[in-house]
């Protein structure tokens, strides 16, 4: 009796206290996606369907690109290895819904940021990865030099995109009556262009030349136009209600644009963990500890650097010099060096 | 006594509960606040809450009429002219360095903009969140206009004065060797005896953060004029609004305010002439005065909303001329702050 008198308002105190801390569980909602990804193991990565320099698989079915090695780097920092992360390959229309719902961690996907897109989806940038600007590529024979003289053509784009906005109003702004072909996937744009359907192609510069040397079959008898018709600025993107987030994928970008400033790179970084520079060593995970601030180690940005090289090796490998797409580093060069990439201090 | 004992428990138990009740019921009240409504609070109040320096000249300064100026002042001014439409409802608040994070964290005001440097560490651990950025401060070089020297890779075999510090040096140093210009750092313990060895001739320049060898020219030099800013940055302290965590509208309305007026600067749209500019046929152009598509829409604003932004404070060049600028008491270049397409960092993204 004595016992049941006892136990059972016990009990209640207890349903309370379980009831409260899910009550109060909502508010403590910070740090979760970092937490769903560390007991998930993997990291979910929205990509391109397919766009070599970018997001593309290679003939061992690995994922290849910049917006890949994104994915990897923040795998590196967040779970220790750059291998765990799982692809979504989405497509233009689908790639802000499927981020809104959390099927993916991070949305790294040639996706231009828009004060739209920043301020009123639901999602938010972090920081720019790619600095790109939208142009024409144009059949040589069609003797088109200029962007002015696409007046009643036909243009192949991809729908659900700035890109195909930025080319109604270029359009309209100088009468030039362009007639749009849209698609869904950026593959059946390329190929109705390659086919002869559309008088040109429009997209981003660096995929116009991406897809100028890799579906051309002669891609000499094609010519990216000159003019540049809007800015393009690319970034990985998160959904909103998770700032935590928000900075690690934030400062995992800017740490590999400044380990390129520091000439730090996949081969020297372990023999940097002896630089006597705090700046360095801050990088090199020797110094003070500022992955303790993002909630993660020490090693972040290091594991980062030796999985996916500096932003500059990163660029190089996919787009730059030693990739077959042979984009000029140009505006993706580092503030320093006459481009925009531009690290806020790592300290 | 068996009995009342875990009683007065309980009812010690229930008592915690319900104050842990309370405590929550008011933290979720606090936090749901907090989750939209900055921007409803500052409409509330029919004013916004600034945190500015107490004093730095061209940043936050009060002029000799007591009114705040300076850029730090117009980023505000134009923050209060898009939400409440009025460049004037602001509220200045002059915090120290030591009390400016945790006025923001407090909620005592509704933005940040004083001179902060945006590092991980102020993005990552404070409770705050960085915008964008306002202005790309960080080392520089000095140097009489006599010597003819205008740009820092012509500082070959030069000495440098300089104050201790570990990043000063090294930077110098850095720039030094990957230039291969040999230049000669001279270094001293104190900021006075750089700036004397500086004016009494015994160095060929004075290296700093810019923002501060302007301010120290403006009171030291005999003749300001007679020193020139070199245009080239050697290490980074950006400097941008800073805003509370926990609303992420609140975030992006600062940011894209900002975005909006160097937008604005990129397409020609300035105080003078953003009226003529009603009748654009260009939809980018159409966005920026309120004609066009409704981008204020998307952050709970009207279509006027940088428009008012633009009447109020100029553009960004505008309001870099007028508080920063050769014509300015600072006479800061305008260097790595000049847009992208003009030699320098400032890119907005697309303001749509």
């Amino acid at each position: 009796m004595t016992s049941t008198q006892t136990t059972r308002p016990w009990r209640h105190a207890a349903g309370l206290l379980t009831l409260l801390a899910a009550l109060l569980a909502p508010g403590a909602q910070a740090g979760s996606t970092l937490d769903a990804v560390r007991s998930r193991g993997q990291l979910i990565c929205g990509v391109s369907t397919g766009l070599p320099g970018f997001a593309a698989t290679d003939a061992n079915g690995k994922w290849q690109g910049l917006d890949v090695d994104i994915c990897r780097a923040v795998a590196a920092a967040v779970l220790g290895d750059a291998d765990k992360v799982r692809y979504a390959p989405l497509s233009g229309s689908n790639r802000f819904s499927a981020l809104q719902a959390g099927e993916i961690d991070l949305l790294s996907h040639t996706t231009t940021i828009t004060l739209a897109r920043d301020a009123a989806m639901g999602l938010h940038m972090t920081g720019i990865s790619y600095y790109d600007a939208q142009g024409f590529l144009v059949p040589v024979k069609s003797r088109l030099r200029s962007a002015r003289q696409l007046k009643d053509k036909t243009v192949c784009v991809q729908q659900n995109s700035t890109t195909v906005r930025n080319l109604n109003e270029y359009s309209r702004l100088y009468k030039l009556n362009i007639k749009v072909l849209l698609f869904d996937q950026l593959e059946a744009a390329n190929a109705a262009y390659f086919a002869g359907k559309c008088d040109a192609f429009t997209n981003d510069m660096s995929q116009l030349a991406v897809v100028r040397t890799t579906y051309a079959a002669k891609p000499d008898d094609h010519v990216v136009l000159p003019d540049v018709i809007a800015k393009e600025p690319l970034g990985p993107m998160v959904k909103r209600g998770d700032e935590d987030w928000t900075t690690i994928v934030r400062w995992v970008l800017y740490g590999l644009i400044e380990a390129e400033e520091q000439g730090i790179t996949q081969a020297n970084v372990d023999r940097l963990r002896s630089s006597p520079e705090p700046a360095i060593q801050r990088i090199a995970g020797t110094g003070e500890d500022l992955g303790k601030m993002l909630g993660l180690d020490r090693e972040w940005l290091a594991r980062a650097i030796r999985a996916t090289g500096n932003y500059g090796e990163i660029f190089d490998r996919n787009l730059g010099a030693k990739s077959p797409i042979g984009v000029p580093r140009g505006l993706n060069h580092l503030w320093n060096r006459g481009g925009l990439h531009y690290a806020l201090p790592v300290r | 006594m068996t009995r009342t004992s875990p009683r007065r428990e309980l009812r010690r138990t229930m008592r915690a509960c319900a104050s842990l009740l309370a405590l929550w019921v008011v933290l979720a009240l606090a936090s749901s606040v907090r989750a939209q409504a900055t921007a409803d609070s500052v409409r509330a109040r029919g004013h916004l809450l600034c945190g500015v320096n107490t004093t730095m000249q061209g940043f936050s300064a009060m002029d000799g009429q007591g009114r705040w100026a300076g850029l730090d002042v117009d980023v505000c001014r134009a923050i209060a002219a898009a939400v409440l439409g009025d460049a004037e409802k602001v509220h200045y608040v002059p915090l120290s360095a030591s009390e400016r994070f945790a006025s923001l964290k407090a909620g005592t005001i509704d933005v940040l903009s004083r001179n902060v440097t945006i590092t991980l560490e102020r993005d990552a651990s404070l409770g705050l969140q960085m915008t964008a950025i306002a202005y790309y401060d960080g080392q520089g070089f000095m140097v009489p206009l006599k010597s003819r020297i205008r740009s820092a890779r012509q500082l070959k075999d030069k000495t440098v004065c300089l104050q201790q510090g570990s990043s000063t040096i090294r930077n110098v140093r850095d720039y030094s060797r990957t230039h291969k210009l040999n230049i000669r750092p001279m270094v001293f313990d104190q900021l006075e005896d750089v700036i004397a060895a500086y004016f009494a001739g015994n160095c060929d320049a004075l290296t700093n953060e810019t923002s501060q060898i302007a301010a120290l020219r403006a009171q030291f030099a005999k003749t300001p004029a007679d020193h020139i800013i070199l245009p080239e940055l050697i290490a980074k302290g950006p400097m941008g609004p800073m805003v509370r965590r926990g609303d992420e509208h609140w975030t992006s309305l600062v940011r894209w305010v900002l975005y909006g007026l160097i937008e604005a600067e990129e397409l020609g749209i300035t105080q003078a002439n953003i009226d003529q500019f009603r009748n654009s046929p260009d939809p980018s152009v159409q966005r920026v005065v309120g004609t066009g598509e409704d981008a204020g829409k998307l952050m709970g604003l009207d279509r006027e909303w940088q428009a008012r932004a633009i009447r109020a404070t100029g553009n960004y060049g505008e309001i870099f001329e007028r508080n920063l600028g050769p014509r300015s008491v600072l006479g800061l270049p305008r260097g790595m702050n000049h847009l992208w397409n003009k030699g320098g960092l400032h890119y907005a993204p697309p303001v749509r």
